[in-house]
């Protein structure tokens, strides 16, 4: 996991479910074909719109619901670098991680507006709103979690754990 | 320790564990469907070198059967070609949903550790097992290991004690401590009930406890297993002696809450949230478009034969949609005329498994329809069209509704007469 993550912000509110993120009907489609639905439960034009590195800044439990993992990869292809909020569904937290995806909590966080350059840095363990200066101290990962995002993913920390040598480093499953 | 303290602690082989521990467990079932498994666990399965313990996986059809287009039957190819090519034995497809299968099967029992790639894989709690939730990707790390690391939750206690009123079933139960906790009680952490009332309580009833705990985010829910519990399993000669664990008389809970289930009455969930929970007659009146009797939670026996005992020489307004959660209930509603009852007041029957539940197909909601179901929960756009609001009710709620045509408090119009 990369040290810093900066980019611009899309802006949701609390309790966004992952029939929001994914919607049941794309349930059929395969794993590489999700990203062009990212959020098309409350954004259809989320997917066309977000730009690689963006950052989604969402309220609280975000991510609840149904246990598809191609909620959380949805996002990740569509080119999400990471998610802030205060709080995940379980099931999302770990499908994100394990995924190589940094979902990032935060005490509080507020004041950000959509596209506000927003800073992740887990060096200074804080989240800054380039535009405002505000700082949000970001709660810090450890453990198994915390070596799971650094191997980029369970994919690629099971592989190490079962003595597999990776040939090519796991990007994405 | 708490029950799922307890479980965790025997899985991964120490003594005792406490809430905040990082344990690597061996889990010992491993669960999933049609959409979560073989199509996106299968290549990452066998990168990782292979399934582990063919005899601990269990792989059931729910979401797409009966295929409703081409993608729906490539997906059931791959899901039944994966299963047999892999030699998993437990593998159901037409059979009903997976959660109520693995119950009806005993294929997780009291003590066990079992993991599933579904959010609602917590319902195999109800026999007194640690069944928690993952996504597809870490689900084919276990069964290719064979082991799932876990953060030891800290456990809620739920005690339920009283006699259920009249018209008045599990589902108003778990409706209460939704209202009553909200959608976030539990994130992370264990529930467990346990009291009076629930000593009594059949497995199909316990599993409405376990599997609506993941609507309050909880990592596992478990009910206390009894003596009902061990003899189901004697019934269908399983030894019921393996690990039947029970908590600690000194266990720690975060929290303890009791309810007296005399005092509850027909509740419903409005849309959007299963947690804005209302009584039934605060929003009596309310229009419908469509009833739905099914899901894992809603669909079961005593589901159908709630709404039968409602629909009795009735005819229902709505189009009403009823989906057994299995094929076993499918039969045993052919057999004492529940269906009978339910296909002469109009309702229409459907194959059994998951149905409209997902917003899959067999009965989407479409755009403004307002919809009063026995499904699990009621997002914006879970049961199809994002406009749609669907109310969640017990089966005797959703068969009232059905008949008036609106939301009504089943007691307002009692049970059905004589077919
Ligand atoms: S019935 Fe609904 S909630 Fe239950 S497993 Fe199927 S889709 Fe999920």
């Amino acid at each position: 996991m990369t040290p810093t993550i900066r980019g611009a912000a899309w802006t949701f509110g609390a309790n966004v479910t992952t029939d929001d993120i994914l919607p049941g009907k794309y349930l059929e489609r395969c794993n590489d074909e999700v990203g062009q639905f990212a959020m098309a439960g409350i954004d259809p034009t989320f997917a066309a719109r977000v730009r690689p590195g963006d950052i989604v800044v969402a309220g609280a439990n975000f991510g609840m619901g149904s246990g598809r993992e191609s909620a959380p990869l949805a996002l990740k292809l569509a080119g999400v670098a990471a998610i802030v909020a205060p709080s995940y569904s379980r099931i999302f937290y770990r499908n994100a991680i394990n995924l190589g995806l940094p979902a990032v909590m935060v005490d509080r966080i507020d004041g950000v507006l959509e596209r506000d350059e927003i800073v992740i840095s887990l060096d200074e363990r804080a989240v800054i709103n380039v535009r405002t200066g505000a700082r949000f101290a970001l709660q810090n990962l450890t453990g198994i979690a915390r070596e799971i995002l650094d191997a980029g993913g369970i994919v690629a920390f099971t592989r190490a754990r079962l003595g597999q040598v990776a040939v090519v480093p796991e990007t994405s499953p | 320790m708490t029950l799922t303290e307890k479980v965790i602690a025997r899985a991964s082989g120490v003594a005792v564990v406490c809430p905040g521990d990082e344990v690597w467990a061996t889990a010992d079932r491993m669960i999933m469907n049609d959409s979560s498994g073989p199509r996106r666990i299968g290549p990452l399965v066998a990168e990782l070198g292979g399934v582990r313990d063919r005899d601990k996986v269990v792989i059931v059809s729910d979401h797409f059967i009966p295929a409703a287009n081409l993608r729906h039957a490539e997906i059931l190819k791959t899901t039944r070609t994966w299963a047999k090519s892999n030699g998993i034995a437990s593998f159901f497809e037409y059979e009903g949903v997976l959660h109520n299968l693995v119950l009806e099967g005993f294929l997780v029992k009291p003590g066990m550790l079992l993991v599933g790639a579904d959010s609602h894989t917590v319902t195999a709690g109800a026999v007194g097992a640690v069944a928690v939730a993952v996504g597809s990707t870490e689900l084919a790390t276990v069964v290719a290991s064979g082991q799932v690391w876990l953060r030891v939750p800290e456990t809620i206690r739920i005690d339920l004690v009283g006699k259920l009123p009249a018209l008045v079933d599990m589902r108003d139960v778990t409706m209460q401590l939704l209202g009553d906790l909200g959608l976030q009680h539990a994130t992370y952490r264990a529930i467990e009930y346990g009291g009076p009332f629930t000593e009594k309580l059949t497995i199909e009833e316990r599993l409405v406890l376990s599997n609506q705990g993941i609507e309050m985010g909880a990592k596992n829910a478990v009910v206390v297993p009894s003596q009902t519990v061990r003899e189901a399993m004697r019934a269908v000669k399983i030894d019921a002696r393996e690990a039947f664990l029970l908590p600690d008389a000194d266990a720690r809970y975060l929290a303890r809450h009791t309810v007296q289930v005399d005092k509850l009455g027909p509740l419903v969930a409005a849309h959007p949230s299963p947690d804005n929970v209302t009584a039934a007659s605060a929003v009596s009146g309310i229009a419908i478009d469509m009833a739905w009797l099914g899901s894992c939670v809603g669909g079961r026996l005593a589901d159908l034969r709630a709404a039968a005992s409602m629909l009795r020489g009735r005819k229902v307004r709505v189009p009403t949609l009823v989906t057994p959660n299995t094929a076993d209930v499918y039969r045993a509603c052919l057999a004492d005329g529940t269906l009978q009852t339910l296909a002469n007041a109009g309702a229409i029957v459907n194959a059994p498994g998951c149905g409209a539940c997902a917003g899959v197909h067999m009965g989407v909601a479409g755009p403004s329809d307002v919809v009063m179901a026995t499904a699990t929960r009621n997002f914006r756009g879970r049961m199809g069209s994002a406009d749609a609001q669907v109310f969640l009710g017990s089966a005797y709620t959703v068969a009232a509704s059905a008949i008036a045509g609106r939301i009504i408090d089943p007691r307002d119009i009692g049970i059905g007469g004589s077919a």
